[in-house]
């Protein structure tokens, strides 16, 4: 747990205390090798959002079986005897999760808890975080592909729809970004 | 060259869950340590707090952009291994804005979020459950949006209908836009750590003689790119623009003859075996069923990039006509696109045939006797089996027979190498039965795609029964297949997993169509399609040009279907053995889709998966010969098989009647389906 004095000083177990986060260049220039060993060894770049949008189908087709296989998006991804889960994207996805966990772990940073403005409520912080992921799963979809497919793996190949995407999402986060600053006011 | 899973259509397989497993780790771990495990850092862009964001972000594209430019330059990759991303702007641009209004409401991307969950931040947690649902929303939606027109573009061809092209670097050349994108990169992190300084958020690395040399170290790396080839540096996309150098440096290797390959090299190299060397036959289809040089294959102009793609600096290209001309366009061509493998025949067949082929006693010069040695050798080699011996002068004395049919039956499976060699020849006609979109991605050249689904339908009242002959040859007549060609189908699989598709037994099913025409001349493909691409043989997504043929239909019935009446007789005078093809339980009766449970008495079991190894492809002769010794010891015993619906029994009896030999198979076409719903018909558990 994240003890304080009522400084707000870290408390004396320093062992407990997590360890600065890297150089953000470093860690910069080593996240750009991963994506270069991605290209090189799958033949394609990062991924992230399809992960989520694989659970979700897959959740659909355990509720409403039969249902994702005529429909217009999913429908696609169907195929006879494979499961929907089976997929490399899947895989990168629950790597991201250990991998991080790995790391988090070690830095001593697993600080269970809703990460917020002092002055703003929990269930509130919740709320946006909930639509903000409704909103960036479904953009993820449109787009096809997120922060990681687009942005990252396609601007690294100079591709002119992934540019886009990256200035668009720019763009959108600043022009939304006064309505939510609330919730990080301390 | 590297080979990636994407290139090489591996990415369902388990090594590439493997490595994409691997490498999100490593992505994840790298996450978590810039600090990305909190929304609130990750927010912290927007307000001009703290830039982290930006850094991480612009340092890694950077660096992977110089990385994978420099791995194309260097020829250590191929473009066409590398997936890229189609361009749809209004998808893409909408796209963008509404996640980065996700983005800064939640403080999460779906990567980040992932990490975010395993450093126990309960936000994260419910984050990725919205974007669970928001992916299940877009489902939902999607049709309507695409109804109304409000998904104008596509980005995914299997998804959106029309295919979108990647198209990078915004028309600029790449070394161009990377020095540029560079440059601006450069200029952003000064930028963001200016910003962290004034918002008092931090800005330490502002100046630092660190950030100045990684800085400097990329602009550097950047420029030096406009040193190397040109050719290669187009990522994922066809043609390329050519530009001035590459232009010249054409001209110069044509001028220095190093595009040229003397004819008695290339007969050396293939008499060698040199197992990387492809040799390509540009001219007619006739003129290539006509004569060949052995081992080459035949691809018409049109399709020379997409059916050379695999082998792009890859081993040697060796392109020949009668002359120079045609195929000195066409390696032009492929120089433009990037190979540098690409060779013409000097003088072409003709040159090859006068000074290799031509027996030495034919020449007007004396020949040294090691000379006349190697032309005997190449002789024997080129005309040993050579489908007809080429009609000019020189050759009237040739020893070679004339044209003639095959007068056995090919064998019921041939391998890749016995198609490829025969690729081009109008006679031999391919069918691929995998599934439309799989065919249209990527498929042997001149091949035509079949859903194996429509020689079937229901006859009789009874469903998926084999089409009576005359619907069989309608078919037959749209595919353009006349009655004497030669037809071998491909099916599909995937390498190391087994029954993903119907593999096997969708050709064998069309192969009892084949023989309830009267067809002779057919095969199987063993290993199915994946057997082709592990060869590395061409592929093309070029439909075939088709004219339509008039197949008449066999008149008289086919000798091997029987009905239930038929196999009644032969259950109640034991006159064959009935053999079952079902798996296990449904035999035995303890699974059923039928009206009833069990199994025709006296029949036994052989499960039609027994006859299969991974990768759907049947197992070796000596293998299936042992099984079914032991189940029917004579050959000229009367074996029945039969399934549920007919289409397992159809690769049984393609085992027994073409691989095994055995002399008096029949098929019970209508199968289990059909007796378990006759109340008549006797059935034990």
């Amino acid at each position: 747990m994240n003890r304080t004095n009522p400084e707000g000083l870290p408390s004396a177990d320093l062992d407990n205390q997590p360890l600065p986060y890297w150089n953000p260049y470093v860690a910069g220039l080593l996240l750009g090798a991963t994506l270069l060993a991605s290209f090189l060894v799958l033949g394609a770049g990062l991924g992230a959002s399809a992960g989520p949008a694989r659970m979700g189908a897959f959740l659909e087709q355990c509720i409403l079986p039969g249902h994702v296989a005529k429909s217009d998006y999913f429908g696609h991804w169907v195929e006879e005897g494979k499961s929907l889960l089976n997929y490399y994207l899947v895989f990168m996805f629950a790597g991201v999760f250990f991998g991080g966990l790995f790391s988090a772990i070690l830095g001593r940073r697993i600080r269970p808890g809703v990460e917020r403005g002092k002055a703003f409520g929990a269930s509130s912080r919740l709320l946006l975080a909930l639509c903000g992921g409704v909103l960036v799963g479904f953009a993820s979809r449109l787009a096809n592909g997120c922060t990681s497919g687009q942005a990252l793996s396609g601007g690294a190949m100079l591709l002119n729809g992934s540019l886009a995407f990256m200035l668009s999402v720019f763009a959108g986060g600043y022009l939304a970004a006064w309505f939510v600053r609330r919730q990080w006011n301390d | 060259m590297i080979d990636t899973y994407f290139g090489t259509e591996r990415l369902d397989t388990p090594g590439a869950m493997f490595a994409a497993l691997v490498i999100g780790m490593a992505f994840g771990f790298v996450l978590e340590r810039a600090g990305f495990g909190s929304s609130r850092k990750l927010a912290g862009i927007f307000y001009f707090k703290d830039m982290t964001v930006l850094k991480v972000m612009f340092t890694a594209v950077i660096t992977a952009m110089l990385g994978l430019s420099y791995a194309l330059a260097l020829g250590w990759i191929s473009p066409d291994h590398v997936y890229a991303l189609p361009t749809v702007y209004p998808a893409q641009i909408a796209g963008g804005l509404l996640f980065g209004v996700g983005f800064v409401m939640s403080g999460w991307c779906p990567g980040t979020g992932a990490v975010g969950v395993a450093s126990g931040k309960l936000d994260a947690v419910v984050f990725l459950m919205g974007v669970v649902l928001g992916s299940i929303g877009f489902n939902e939606v999607f049709g309507a949006m695409r109804a109304v027109g409000l998904v104008p573009g596509t980005h995914d061809s299997a998804v959106l209908g029309e295919p979108a092209e990647p198209q990078s670097a915004f028309g600029m050349s790449r070394p161009l836009f990377a020095l540029l994108f560079t440059f601006m990169a450069v200029g952003a992190f000064r930028l963001a750590e200016w910003a962290e300084r004034r918002t008092g958020g931090g800005g330490k690395y502002l100046g630092s003689p660190f950030l100045r040399a990684m800085s400097l170290a990329m602009v550097v790396f950047a420029a030096a790119l406009f040193l190397l080839p040109a050719d290669s540096r187009s990522v994922a996309s066809g043609a390329t623009p050519v530009s001035g150098t590459s232009q010249s440096a054409l001209l110069q290797s044509i001028e220095a003859a190093e595009d040229h390959i003397e004819p008695e090299e290339l007969a050396d190299r293939l008499v060698g075996g040199e197992a990387d060397l492809v040799l390509v036959d540009v001219r007619t289809p006739a003129e290539y069923a006509a004569f060949r040089i052995r081992g080459a294959i035949h691809v018409p102009l049109p399709d020379l990039p997409a059916a050379l793609a695999p082998y792009k600096n890859r081993g040697t290209i060796v392109l020949y006509s009668n002359g120079m001309t045609h195929p000195a366009q066409a390696r032009d061509l492929l120089a433009q696109m990037g190979y540098r493998n690409a060779y013409l025949l000097t003088d072409g067949l003709t040159g090859f045939a006068e000074r290799c082929l031509k027996p030495a006693s034919l020449r007007g010069e004396p020949l040294s006797a090691e000379a006349a040695a190697k032309v005997k050798a190449w002789r024997a080699f080129f005309l040993a089996d050579a489908p007809t011996a080429p009609r000019t002068a020189g050759f009237a004395q040739s020893p070679q027979p004339a044209a003639s049919m095959p007068a056995q039956r090919i064998p019921g499976l041939i391998d890749a190498h016995w198609l490829a060699d025969r690729l081009g020849d109008p006679t031999v006609r391919i069918i691929d039965l995998r599934a439309q979109p799989k065919y249209n991605k990527s498929h042997i050249p001149g091949a035509v795609c079949l859903n194996p689904e429509s020689f079937r339908g229901v006859v009789g009242g009874i469903s998926s029964m084999l089409l009576p002959a005359d619907l069989l040859a309608r078919h037959m007549s749209l595919m353009g297949i006349r009655p004497t060609d030669t037809i071998v189908l491909v099916y599909g699989n995937v390498p190391g997993e087994t029954d993903l598709g119907n593999g096997v037994r969708d050709a064998t099913l069309v192969g009892m169509g084949l023989e309830r025409l009267g067809h002779v001349n057919w095969a199987i493909l063993d290993g199915g399609f994946a057997a082709w691409t592990a060869e590395k043989l061409p592929v093309t997504n070029a439909l075939p040009d088709v004219t339509a043929s008039q197949y008449s239909p066999a008149s008289q019935p086919d000798g091997f279907t029987v009905d239930a009446a038929y196999v009644k007789s032969r259950v109640d005078d034991h006159g064959a053995v009935i053999i079952d093809t079902r798996p296990a339980d449904f035999y035995r009766g303890e699974k059923s889709d039928e009206a009833r449970a069990g199994h025709i008495p006296g029949a036994v079991n052989r499960p039609f998966k027994e006859d299969l190894q991974t990768g759907e492809q049947l197992k070796s002769l000596a293998d299936l010969q042992a099984a079914y010794q032991a189940l029917v010891p004579s050959k000229d015993s009367q074996v029945i098989v039969h399934c549920r619906t007919g289409h397992q029994a159809s690769q049984t009896f393609f085992v027994l009647d073409r691989l095994l030999g055995y002399k008096n198979v029949k098929w019970y076409d209508a199968s289990w389906s059909q007796w378990a719903a006759r109340p008549d018909l006797p059935v034990t558990r």
